[in-house]
This record gives C-alpha cells, sequence and structure tokens, in this order.
C-alpha cells in the first residue's frame, strides 16, 4: 500500500495538521467576544463540562496504516509516545477491527510526508482516539474485502477475515499477498464498529510493544537522530528573565579548534562546529553582557501572585455566597514555580536546504514548531517537515519553547544538518515553568455540620494563552481554563463561589503535567480535610456527605468507598503513623489517593500509597498502573521537595544539585486499584498527580496536629516547627 | 589525541580532544546511543557506563582516562539480543520502562549492584542507586532488581 500512497499524498491537506490543541475553545471563544463575569462564568461552565476531542479530521486508511509484505500491519501514530504507552493502547484499539494478532501490529511515528499529526497533551491520546482508531482500522479491512472481492470477483459478503487473512468459501489470501496485486485502491464506506462487548484485547494485559528497544538502548529518542553530514550547535542564552545582549565578544570561541560558524542574535548567539565538545567549548569562551531587569527575587513573584492582586474573574457563583461571613473558616495555601526536567532536555536537528526545512525531533506539539519557523525564517508550511521521535520525557515541557528556530538558523548558516541540544542549565533557566499559586478559602458549616458555603480565590500566572490566539486573554481576563483547571469545588454544596486572579509573570508559565489541578487539588482537598475536622467527621465520610447522586459526584463517591475498604481507612493504625486521603475528578477521571507517612529523622517520609483510580473504559490495565505509580512518584516529588526559586532576575536552579527530585529512596509501597466506573475512557496520564500533595499534608495533619499549607511540604514542615 | 579503546569487545582507535567528554565519544564519534545524556554534572545517571568493569557517569570522565581501557555500555551488557542479559530480561518481565530515557542508566547501574551483592535486600537497593527517573519508574525498579538478583541466582539467565 505504501507504493499507492504517493498520489494521495499529494492531496494531503495539511489543514488538518494544523489544528492546534484547544481549537474547540477558540470556537467557544469566537462566539462569546463580548464577555465579562456573567459569560466569564458561563464559558468557565462550558469548558468545565468540555472533553477536548481529537485534532484530526483525515480518516484515510492509507495515511495511517502500511500493510507490510511480512504481513504485518505498521500503524503510523499521530500521537507520539513519551512514556504513557500509547503506541500499544492504539494497536490494541487496531488490532479489535484489523482481525489480526497485536504482535502483527508494528507502531511507528507518523510524520508530516506520510501521515496524520496531532498534538499530544492533555490527557486525551486514548480517549479522543478511541473511536477513531477503530474506524480507520475497521475501513482499512473493509477496504482489504472490498479488494478481495474484486479479485476474486465475488460478493464482500462472502469474505471473511481472520489473523490477517480473507477468507472466502474456496479461496484465501493474506492481506501483504492481496496489497501486491492491487494497484488502485478503492476506499471502502466507514462501516459499524464492533461491539465493545466482543474485545478481545481491550480490558486485558498488554505487553509495551516499545520497551524491548528501550532496554536494548536502541537509538529511537530525539537525541540519537544522526544524519549524513550532520554537524553540532551550542547556543548561549541569557541566564536573566528577558535579557537581551548588550555586548559580546566571540574572538576566543572563533579560534575554537573545529568551529565552523558563530550565529548572532538579539537573545542568542549560536556555534556550530564538528563536535558538540567543539561547539560547547567555544560557547563557554564567548564573553556577553546582558541588559536585563535585575531586580526581581522570590517575594517579587510571589507578591504579583496574591489574591486580590490582578486581574479579578470570577467564574463559578452557584447560591448565595454570601453566606461566608466573617466567622468562616478560613485557609490559605501556596505552591511554587515547578520545572519538568524532563531527562531528555530540548533537542532538534535541523536540515534546511534551499528555503525547506525537514525538522526530526522529540515534541508534543508538532503545528506549533511548524507555526514558530514559518513566522520566523518565512518558509511556506509546505516546505517544513516535521519527522517526530520518541520523546524522552514531556510533562507539558515538549509543548510550547523549543529551541528549533535555533536549530534551523543554524543549519541554514552552515548549510548542513545540525544536532542542537538544551544543557541542562537552560532547560532549567532557558524553558517555562509551572506557575507559583496562591489561595484563599473560605468555609462555612451549617447546624448539621456540612458545609453551607465554600469560597475559593485562587491567584495564579497563566498557562494556556500559549496554546490560544492572543485575543483570548483580554477576552477569558485570566486563565481559568488551565491554570484554573480544577479550582471549582466539585463537592454538592449549596453556596459556592470560585474567582481567578490573573497575573502576567516576568518568565515564560505554561502546562506541567495536571495543570491546575495539581494546585487547586491542594488547596481544595487540604481544606475540606481542614472543615471535616472543624465538623469533627471522618475526613472520609465527610467528603461522601458531600456527594449526591449525579454522574460524576457518584463515580467519586464509589471510589472513596472502594479507598476506604481496601486501604484499611476505618482500621486502627500504629501511632506513629499518619494517615490522608485526598481525591480529584481530572478529565471524567476520578483519582483518589490514601498516603501514610512516618517522620524519620525530623522529615516527612512517604511509607505507603493506595491510589484507586475510575478511568472509565480500561484499555490495558497495566498501562494505567504504570501511569498512575509514574504520577504518584512525580507528584511526590513536587511536594516534598520541587521548588523554583529566583534571585536577581533568574532562576536559581541549575542543575539537579539545586532542584531536589525524588530517588529510589524515596519510593514507597505503592497499590493501584482500578475500578472501570464509565463505558469511554478518560485521561490518566495526568489525574493521578493531583491528590498526593493534599493526601500527604493531611496524613502530616493526622500525625502531628500540624496543617502544612504551603509546597513543598518538607520545607513548609521544618519552618512549622521553628 | 589519539585513543585506542576497547568498545563492547571491539578495539577502536579514534582522534579526539583529549578532554572531550566520554559519553560524547561514544555517542557521537562511535554512534552507541544506548548512553543518554541527562545533566551534563554527573547527577543523575543517564550516561552511565562501565569503564574497566567500574559504573562511572560518562558525560563527566574525559576520554584521556579511559585510554587503553575497556568500556561496556548498555548495547554490551547482553550477549546479543536473543541471550539477554538477567537485568534486561527482568526489565522487560516487570515491564519497568515509561519515556525509557534514564533506563539504561539504571541498567548499567543494577547490573553493577548486584555483580557486586548478589542478593541485595530492598534497602541496599534503595541505598545503592541514586540514579534519577522522572516518569516515576522507581517502585518497579526496586521490585525489577530483586527479579533480576533471582534471575541470576536461578542461573536461567
Amino acid at each position: 500500500m505504501e507504493n499507492t500512497d504517493k498520489k494521495n499524498k499529494k492531496g494531503f491537506s495539511r489543514r488538518n495538521f494544523l489544528a492546534i490543541s484547544g481549537s474547540g475553545l477558540t470556537g467557544v471563544l469566537a462566539l462569546l467576544y463580548f464577555g465579562r463575569q456573567p459569560i466569564r462564568r458561563k464559558i468557565s461552565d462550558i469548558v468545565s463540562e468540555m472533553e477536548i476531542g481529537a485534532d484530526v479530521s483525515d480518516l484515510d486508511p492509507k495515511l495511517w496504516f502500511e500493510l507490510n509484505a511480512d504481513n504485518t500491519i505498521t500503524l503510523k501514530s499521530p500521537k507520539v509516545e513519551m512514556g504513557q504507552g500509547i503506541f500499544t493502547g492504539f494497536a490494541m484499539l487496531a488490532a479489535e477491527e484489523l482481525d489480526i494478532q497485536l504482535d502483527k501490529i508494528k507502531v511507528v511515528h507518523a510524520n508530516s510526508k506520510n501521515g496524520v499529526l496531532s498534538n499530544t497533551g492533555v490527557s486525551n491520546s486514548t480517549s479522543s482516539f478511541y473511536v477513531i482508531i477503530r474506524e480507520v482500522a475497521a475501513t482499512l479491512r473493509e477496504t482489504l474485502k472490498l479488494q478481495a472481492s474484486k479479485l476474486w470477483d465475488i460478493p464482500v459478503s462472502s469474505i471473511s477475515t481472520k489473523d490477517g487473512m480473507l477468507i472466502s468459501a474456496d479461496k484465501k489470501i493474506s492481506y501483504a499477498d492481496l496489497a501486491k496485486q492491487i494497484s488502485k485502491w478503492e476506499i471502502a464506506q466507514k462501516p459499524i464498529l464492533r461491539s465493545s462487548n466482543n474485545f478481545k484485547y481491550v480490558g486485558k494485559e498488554a505487553k509495551r510493544i516499545d520497551l524491548p528497544d528501550k532496554i536494548l538502548g536502541k537509538p529511537i529518542y530525539g537525541i540519537d537522530v544522526t544524519l549524513p553530514d550532520m554537524v553540532y550547535g551550542a547556543v548561549l542564552y541569557s541566564p536573566y528573565f528577558n535579557g537581551k545582549l548588550k555586548s559580546v565578544d566571540t574572538s576566543n570561541a572563533k579560534n575554537t579548534k573545529g568551529v565552523l560558524k558563530i550565529v548572532e542574535e538579539n537573545t542568542w548567539i549560536g556555534v556550530v562546529a564538528t563536535t558538540r565538545f567543539a561547539a560547547e567549548t567555544a560557547v563557554e569562551r564567548i564573553k556577553a553582557d546582558w541588559d536585563f531587569a535585575p531586580n526581581i527575587n522570590t517575594k517579587d513573584i510571589e507578591k504579583l501572585i496574591t489574591v486580590g492582586n490582578g486581574n479579578e474573574v470570577n467564574i463559578q457563583n452557584d447560591g448565595d455566597t454570601n453566606k461566608v461571613s466573617n466567622q468562616a473558616i478560613i485557609g490559605e495555601f501556596r505552591t511554587p514555580i515547578g520545572f519538568h526536567a524532563c531527562l531528555e532536555p530540548s533537542i532538534v536537528v535541523a536540515d534546511y536546504q534551499d528555503n525547506k526545512v525537514t525538522l526530526y525531533t522529540s515534541f508534543q506539539n508538532p503545528a506549533y514548531i511548524q507555526t514558530v519557523v514559518s513566522e520566523a525564517l518565512d518558509i511556506e508550511k509546505e516546505n517544513i517537515d516535521i519527522i517526530p521521535a520518541y520523546l524522552g520525557g514531556g510533562f507539558g515541557r515538549k509543548s510550547f519553547k523549543s529551541n528549533v528556530v535555533e536549530a534551523v538558523k543554524l543549519s541554514k548558516a552552515v548549510g548542513k544538518p545540525v544536532h542542537l541540544l538544551y544543557t541542562r542549565q537552560q532547560e532549567f533557566q532557558n524553558g517555562y515553568v509551572r506557575p507559583n499559586t496562591h489561595h484563599v478559602l473560605k468555609g462555612k458549616l451549617g447546624k448539621d455540620g456540612k458545609i453551607l458555603a465554600f469560597e475559593h480565590d485562587i491567584a495564579t500566572g497563566p498557562m494556556a494563552f500559549k496554546a490560544l490566539p492572543a485575543i483570548a486573554e483580554p477576552i477569558l481576563g485570566a486563565d481559568f481554563v488551565v491554570a484554573g483547571h480544577g479550582s471549582r469545588c466539585a463537592y454538592q454544596i449549596p453556596n459556592i463561589k470560585t474567582t481567578v486572579w490573573h497575573n502576567n509573570l516576568p518568565f515564560e508559565t505554561s502546562m506541567w503535567r495536571g495543570v491546575g489541578m495539581f494546585a487547586n487539588t491542594f488547596a481544595i482537598e487540604s481544606f475540606m480535610d481542614e472543615l471535616a475536622y472543624k465538623a469533627n467527621e471522618n475526613p472520609l465520610k465527610f467528603r461522601i456527605d458531600h456527594c449526591d447522586d449525579t454522574v460524576q459526584l457518584g463515580r467519586r463517591k464509589k471510589i472513596l468507598e472502594i479507598i476506604a475498604e481496601k486501604s484499611g481507612w476505618h482500621l486502627s493504625k500504629p501511632t506513629d503513623i499518619g494517615r490522608g486521603l485526598a481525591i480529584c475528578d481530572d478529565r471524567k477521571t476520578i483519582s483518589a489517593a490514601v498516603v501514610e507517612v512516618k517522620i524519620i529523622d525530623g522529615l516527612i517520609k512517604v511509607t505507603k500509597v493506595i491510589q484507586a483510580i475510575d478511568p472509565g473504559k480500561i484499555i490495558n490495565p497495566d498501562g494505567i498502573r504504570q501511569q498512575v505509580e509514574g504520577a504518584t512518584m512525580m507528584a511526590i516529588s513536587a511536594s516534598l521537595y520541587e521548588q523554583g526559586t529566583i534571585e536577581n532576575g533568574q532562576f536559581e536552579q541549575t542543575n539537579f544539585h539545586n532542584y531536589q527530585v525524588v530517588r529510589l529512596s524515596d519510593a514507597p509501597e505503592i497499590e493501584v486499584i482500578l475500578h472501570e466506573g464509565a463505558d469511554m475512557p478518560s485521561g490518566v496520564g495526568e489525574p493521578p498527580i493531583a491528590p498526593i500533595a493534599p493526601a500527604i499534608a493531611n496524613a502530616v495533619f493526622n500525625l502531628t496536629g500540624k496543617r502544612l499549607r504551603s509546597l513543598p511540604l518538607q520545607l513548609a514542615f521544618q519552618e512549622s516547627k521553628s | 589525541m589519539k585513543l585506542t579503546l576497547t568498545i563492547n569487545n571491539k578495539p577502536t582507535t579514534l582522534d579526539v580532544e583529549s578532554n572531550m567528554p566520554l559519553l560524547w565519544l561514544i555517542r557521537d564519534e562511535v554512534k552507541l546511543k544506548g548512553t543518554k545524556f541527562g545533566c551534563g554534572k554527573a547527577q543523575c545517571g543517564a550516561c552511565s557506563l562501565y569503564v574497566d568493569g567500574e559504573l562511572i557517569r560518562s558525560c563527566s570522565y574525559p576520554v584521556q582516562m579511559a585510554n587503553g581501557k575497556k568500556i561496556t555500555t548498555i548495547e554490551g551488557l547482553s550477549e546479543d539480543e536473543t541471550h539477554l542479559h538477567p537485568v534486561q530480561q527482568a526489565w522487560l518481565d516487570i515491564q519497568v520502562p515509561q519515556c525509557g530515557y534514564c533506563q539504561s542508566g539504571f541498567m548499567m547501574a543494577a547490573a553493577k549492584l548486584l555483580a557486586e551483592n548478589p542478593n541485595p535486600t530492598v534497602e541496599d537497593i534503595k541505598n545503592g542507586i541514586s540514579n534519577i527517573c522522572r516518569c516515576g519508574t522507581h517502585p518497579r525498579i526496586i521490585k525489577v532488581i530483586l527479579l533480576a538478583a533471582k534471575l541470576k541466582n536461578d542461573g536461567k539467565h
């Protein structure tokens, strides 16, 4: 089938490929240009219920599949594999309709020359492609049957498919052998999908298809790309926020052995050399002075991000929140700046030839790089090809800013492919971060001990504005869509008010795994614990008491009941152990954690975590367990240790010696409980990250009586002693 | 400088700057890509490999120190792809990697730990390996090293 693609490729519309993340939102925005408070609340209502669908529309199977001579089938995945196991999930879904053994399906990244590309993020790879992959696979199967019916001159209805074979009463041919005989493909109509009751693979444990390469050290990542004649780049950036070059001396750099070219721009100086060592040595020899704003420190940023400062947008106003009076219980929380710290830094290999460029990169959002390269170098988008590779971690860091424009300019300067990598220090100082947040919560208990009124004010920098058109900021007023994600109180409470306070920060901020849900769940679920304590009620029962039987709260209640039983929540425990609980509803997935802590040598030690998750339809159970375990560890890291700080207009963090992350010694016993509480799959990559921080803080309170109100908790715990 | 090295049992002669990190020689000159760059300051362990059997972090190890020595990378850990080292076999059995980027370094560290301590306890593993993983495969890494020890001791691999 590969050979027949050429004609089709010409007609392949790149408009599909250019659909950007949040495109559904753009439509909502266009309708609501007159926005002020009521309309912003309406948008918030819509967004909180919205599922972000697939950003592809070309379902021609020739763009998705290739039939191979050995009767295997290659699926060209529009989504990148960044550890979430999507290649395996897609293979399982395709196998349901292709009537071929799972191990006969190979999965590779689609590229802009041969397939359909999509943005990878917001935990929707499975949910938004759950139907599409099966539809395209089913169309391919029916296309094969249609071609066989022509070859054999019999009706399609007399042909069946099994294990990669087309079978009629007296004839049999493999998919591959049939494909060899077809010169002109007629694509069948999209058939009705098989019922999920008949699934052969979905829901059963499958080994991940990407792991053999990964344990053998095969060259599959962006950083591993090697092209003939390739040379190496290195770039000097300002370590300060928004630094501009004041003066520069590159004479020593030029004299470095192996240096081919030096490129000077306003905000960076690039070197191309025959080896990376030569390029990096030359960069170290550049003397540069930067113009920058020197007096920005962590305290200034915290002040900027404080409830009462910046633009105020009320997004939820149910009932009468005047019920929250001065006698309310008040809780104030902070979360710090967070770095993604993917182990594979930003990497791109750019090959510029004659106003055309091919980019080899491990990146979540191909449309974004195509746009920035097109704008920066005035190259038609049709002339920018993107070849995705496996990502060495993503977590939201590989959705926007990258070094792609620098790489293209360096390649253009030397006329050769250039391999360009961020250093670890650049990854900390020149990328983007999760913005810090500040939360003020107020609650009032009724005479029945239930919450009568609940108010949440959150101050944050934006996460979504990089993904949305420029017009989004004035319309929305604050980023309640992404940074504010999870700020609305989901419990059944008669009077609820939620307000987002917006300020832009003097450095780049955007999405980090879990987006706003991480900080907002820390604040809300810590405060729920506080209210339960004030109401003299068990925190788990208190939460159940605030769930009615509407769909999502019903699912929440069920998960609370499951985790209570599995964690032995109501059983007694040793006196040196604290136990805490938290739960969230993120992207239609319910995720709850019970955490046990001890205090060892004066430090918080997480000893056990039980996570219960309802991700809707389960595709690969062990794939979900991996994601939950991983999110748990990343969340323990972000909760206990991680904190970006600022001194003199720059991030103080430069490497892992001053940005502590979890190591093996931090790993607790982790148990994951899966519960399939809906017919459609929902997100798994992000939801389980959010309950961990509040569950740890609540466990510390349970053990010590100290309420920790800021992350990182280890630091808050030390400060609580003094 | 001219260097003579044995890389995964293959004698190799190269001419590079004497203070180039061994990582870049292995990756860019010899084109063995399994050893990864993570931090450049010997903090994360993604670049771990063996020099004369010693586990080192190659991002901070000048090539001149490796002259005349035997290097083993992840590509040379197993005899061949059909006879996996017990560590790699166990890694597949327990489905450890997620993004997989740090895993070569972890496998090299795990194989070394088992060579020195065939029956490690959970505490030995936690204290013996300080590599960084951002995907959070830590619980499985602890489990998999216990399994690899068993596979190795049973002589199955």
